[in-house]
C-alpha cells in the first residue's frame, strides 16, 4: 500500500501545468460565484454559505 | 489522466460540500436565521432623526420585498435594491445553501488539487488533514483576523473593498504558507511570514460605525461557529482529496 513517488509513470510537466491550471481556474470561478459574485440571484442562493465560509457579503 | 485529476478534486469537493451543509445546518445557520430577526431594527446606540427615517423607507423597501418574493422576507436585506433577487430556479432556502456549498466545495477542491499538481505535492490520505489545514488557515483564519465572518446586519465597510481585501489577504496567505511550508530555505521562510503579515500590516477596511442592532454574543458564537465548520469542511476536504488521489491517482 506504500504510496511511492513513481516517476515514470507520472504526468509528464506539461500535462501536470495543464491540469494544474485547469482545475486552478475552474476552481476559482466556481469559488468566484459561489461566493464573490456580485449578482441578487447568486446572492441570494448563496447567502448563508457567504455567510458561513466567511465571505465578505453585503 | 487531466481529466482524471480533475474530476478526482471535484469528487472530494462535492464530498466535503456535503458533509459541510450538514455541518452548517446544526450550528451556522440557526445563527443567521436568529441574527435576521435582528436585522432592520435601529442600532440601539444611535436613533437620531435621520436614522429614523431611513429606517422607515427600510421597512417599506422589504416589505415590497417580501411581497415580491416568494422565497423569505430574510433575504431582503436592508437598504439593498433587490430589484431581481431571489434563489436561482425557485428553490428552497436549504436547496440554495446546498447547491452553493457543492459549488463551493468543488470549487476549493479544484483549487487545493490545482495548487497540489502545480507544486508537485498534491494531497495524499497522509498529508491530506495538512493540506487542509493550510487551506483553512489561508483561506479563512487569516482573512478572519482582518475582517471575522460577519452576521447578516453587523456593521461593514463598502463590499467592494472588503472583497478586494479579502482576496488579496487569501492570496498572499497561500503564497506565504506555501513558501513557509514547502520550501526549506530559511529566506523562503522569512519571505513568507512576511507575505503573511503585508495584509494584515496595511488594514482591513473597517466601518466608519460600528454600532450594530445585532446582539455582540451572537455575532462571538457565529464567528467561532464559521471557523469552526470551515476548519472541519477543509479538514475533510483535504483528507477526502489525499483518499481519492491515493487510489485513483497513484501516478501523480
Amino acid at each position: 500500500m506504500a504510496v511511492t513517488n513513481a516517476s515514470g509513470v507520472s504526468l509528464s510537466l506539461n500535462d501536470r501545468m495543464i491540469a494544474g491550471l485547469l482545475s486552478l481556474c475552474i476552481g476559482a470561478f466556481l469559488v468566484f460565484g459561489a461566493g464573490l459574485a456580485n449578482s441578487a440571484v447568486l446572492h441570494d442562493t448563496a447567502h448563508d454559505v457567504r455567510h458561513s465560509f466567511g465571505f465578505p457579503c453585503h | 489522466m487531466i481529466v482524471k485529476t480533475l474530476l478526482a478534486a471535484i469528487c472530494a469537493g462535492l464530498i466535503a460540500g456535503l458533509f459541510m451543509t450538514a455541518a452548517q445546518e446544526l450550528r451556522v445557520v440557526p445563527l443567521i436565521l436568529h441574527a435576521e430577526t435582528y436585522e432592520g431594527e435601529p442600532a440601539p446606540e444611535t436613533p437620531t432623526a435621520h436614522e429614523h427615517s431611513s429606517r422607515e423607507s427600510r421597512s417599506l423597501l422589504q416589505s415590497l420585498a417580501s411581497a415580491l418574493q416568494p422565497i423569505t422576507p430574510a433575504y431582503a436585506h436592508d437598504g439593498e435594491a433587490h430589484e431581481d433577487g431571489g434563489i436561482m430556479f425557485g428553490l428552497s432556502r436549504f436547496s440554495g445553501t446546498l447547491m452553493a456549498n457543492l459549488v463551493t466545495g468543488a470549487g476549493f477542491g479544484l483549487l487545493l488539487g490545482g495548487i497540489g499538481v502545480l507544486t508537485g505535492s498534491p494531497p495524499t490520505l497522509r498529508t491530506g488533514l495538512t493540506w487542509g489545514a493550510l487551506g483553512w488557515l489561508s483561506v479563512h483564519m487569516l482573512p478572519a483576523l482582518g475582517l471575522p465572518p460577519e452576521l447578516p446586519g453587523f456593521p461593514a465597510a463598502d463590499l467592494g473593498d472588503r472583497q478586494t481585501w479579502w482576496l488579496i489577504t487569501t492570496a498572499l496567505s497561500a503564497l506565504g504558507l506555501g513558501l513557509i511550508a514547502l520550501r526549506p530555505e530559511i529566506v523562503a521562510k522569512g519571505a513568507g511570514f512576511v507575505l503573511l503579515a503585508l495584509p494584515h500590516i496595511y488594514g482591513a477596511p473597517q466601518p466608519g460605525d460600528i454600532a450594530s442592532p445585532v446582539p455582540a454574543v451572537l455575532g462571538a458564537e457565529f464567528a467561532v461557529a464559521a471557523l469552526a465548520t470551515t476548519l472541519a469542511f477543509w479538514l475533510v476536504l483535504g483528507t477526502v482529496s489525499g483518499a481519492i488521489n491515493d487510489r485513483f491517482l497513484k501516478t501523480a
